[in-house]
């Protein structure tokens, strides 16, 4: 009998422990810390750990600035603001409604967690099917990873939680209701996934591009000192804003010179991808999601009424 | 003597291919349902798995309801008699019936609905009676087949239904041409709608001299896009006709 216990839990005891969300949170300035994701993409080895959230410990309390991608990484997200802070959590903010930035949200129940209106209504039209396709990638990591809907509207302007005041924008390119938020004290720049850095951007909500390329404009023009993107490493010079740009342009001009050229999406998706972008991670992977998400729109502009019913 | 020897020789040969003197070679992808459907769609013609014939995909399905995917039999030019595609894994597994007859090379690009990880086949038979099949593999979440239609939430759809949208662009040789069609092409799997789509199409030239023929499937998306390759000058005339016998006429210069 004791074996066979000792047997059973041989065998569970690792695959619970596997399970674990390393959460090490990193002072990157004065009250603010990060919680850098990989470069990757969702894997069953990672646990959907592949974004950048963050905390600031005002002096009234926490503010969360997104809840990470299952039930499981959001409570261990506050067991690392507690192990920092005795400070209580206070508000949540969301940047955008995709699966790894706002699944973990079960955890902050107890706080107003906030968002822009366009964020909120595409997370109650989209959530669910993004859950369900996080279980598909992910797997057990998401065990009881339901969606929860943000409960406050944020609005564009500044908010003050005790010592820190942020600056909230409305943006739009990446989803087509993104929130970048300034903090004003520490000119730390929260990009979410208006920016990715050494990681390939994703289209799926995209707006399009030019959007996009606008939204970069306005995020360089402001008074930032870091830059904490939604993936990749936090910078504090211009070259995750220059990368962008640089991506974002050449995938425009690329789909451009294709439609205009008549190509087909399957050969689109075989482009080459210029030697300067070797170091940005999954570039061919999201070049075949982009493809597919915005290509349609550049086609269509190439092509003309040609049916009988038009003459 | 001498000719009757032949002759019988002749007949011994093809007889010998028919039984399959041929190998067809390793299947190059993991498969449950080949022997199945080169029984219903091959028969017993003789069939080699042959990477001439290139089915270009995406290694997965980003939007299953729209899955790019180019037919490429160039290869074989002046041989072709017909590509049969499908997708095993579809509950309705049949793409499109292609033959093109004149100046229209064999490579023909469409999108495609799949309802789950499937591998996909385009079998293409040359004029000495062998079908050499081409194949690929696509990964999907999958419910393509079986997801609502986007173009029926659309106010007014039924106004647009037949409108083609089409484009020629020069290349080395010969012109592409591209054709996209606003029609919901209802498979019948989603619930109280009853299959709805283009099941025939016929390229012409500017003499209506018949250039290519196609059936298509339900497993061909909704507002089929369709581009093909053709050779020589002058405009394009694609006809188009429904299961409930629409008819539309389209003319790309």
């Amino acid at each position: 009998m004791r074996w066979i216990l000792l047997m059973v839990l041989s065998v569970s005891l690792p695959a619970l422990a596997d399970l674990e969300y390393l959460l090490k949170p990193r002072q990157i300035a004065r009250d603010t810390w990060l919680l850098e994701g990989s470069t990757d993409n969702f894997a069953k080895a990672n646990g959907g750990n592949i974004v950048n959230t963050a905390f600031i410990v005002t002096e009234r309390g926490v503010v969360v600035i997104d809840t990470g991608p299952s039930r499981r990484y959001g409570e261990a997200m506050r067991k690392a603001i507690a192990a920092t802070t005795d400070k209580p959590v206070i508000e949540v903010l969301l940047t955008h409604h995709h699966p790894d930035h706002v699944l973990g949200n079960q955890a902050f129940t107890d706080v107003p967690i906030g968002a822009l209106a366009g964020t909120t209504e595409l997370l109650h039209r989209q959530g669910d099917a993004m859950a369900e396709n996080m279980y598909r990638m992910v797997g057990d990591w998401m065990r009881g990873t339901e969606v929860v809907l943000p409960t406050q509207t944020l609005t564009p302007g500044v908010k003050s939680f005790g010592n820190h005041d942020l600056r909230l924008l409305s943006l739009g390119g990446h989803t087509g209701a993104d929130l970048a938020i300034l903090d004003q004290q520490t000119g730390v720049l929260y990009a979410g996934d208006l920016v990715f850095y050494q990681r390939a951007l994703t289209t799926p909500n995209s707006p399009g591009l030019s959007v996009w390329l606008a939204d970069i404009a306005t995020l360089q023009d402001l008074p930032w000192t870091q830059v904490v993107p939604g993936h990749g490493p936090v910078a504090s010079d211009r070259q995750p804003f220059e990368q962008m740009r640089d991506y974002l342009t050449w995938l425009d001009q690329l789909m451009r010179d294709g439609a205009a050229n008549g190509s087909d999406m399957a050969e689109m998706i075989r482009s080459p991808i210029p030697e300067r972008f070797a170091g940005i991670n999954l570039s061919r992977y999201e070049l075949i999601r982009s493809v597919s998400h915005l290509y349609p729109l550049y086609e269509r502009e190439r092509m003309m009424r040609v049916d009988s019913a038009s003459k | 003597m001498k000719w009757r020897g032949s002759c019988l020789l002749a007949c011994w040969l093809s007889l010998a291919a028919q039984a399959g003197a041929i190998d067809p070679g390793k299947d190059p992808v993991p498969s449950v349902m080949w022997a199945f459907y080169q029984q219903q769609f091959l028969g017993n013609a003789p069939f080699i798995f042959d990477e001439r014939v290139k089915l270009l995909a995406p290694p997965f399905a980003e939007d299953a309801r729209q899955v790019p995917l180019e037919i490429d039999a160039r290869a074989f030019k002046g041989e072709v008699v017909r590509i049969l595609a499908w997708a095993e894994l579809n509950p309705l597994p049949k793409i499109v019936d292609f033959q093109p007859l004149d100046s229209v090379l064999p490579w023909l690009s469409l999108r495609i609905r799949i309802e789950q990880a499937t591998p996909l086949r385009a079998a293409v038979l040359t004029r000495d009676g062998l079908w050499h099949v081409g194949s690929t593999l696509i990964d999907a979440a999958g419910g393509g087949c079986t997801a609502p239609s986007v173009v029926r939430t659309q106010p007014g759809w039924e106004e647009h239904i037949g409108e083609v949208l089409g484009g020629r662009y020069p290349r080395d040789g010969f012109s592409r041409v591209r054709m996209q069609v606003a029609h919901p092409m209802d498979n019948g799997m989603v619930s109280g709608i009853p299959e709805f789509f283009i099941n025939h199409a016929e390229l012409r030239d500017h003499n209506e001299h018949v250039l290519a023929r196609l059936e298509l499937f339900p497993a061909v998306s909704e507002n089929p896009n369709l581009a093909f390759d053709i050779e020589g000058a002058g405009q394009t005339r694609l006809l188009l006709r429904d299961n409930s016998g629409n008819e539309f006429d389209a003319s790309i210069p």
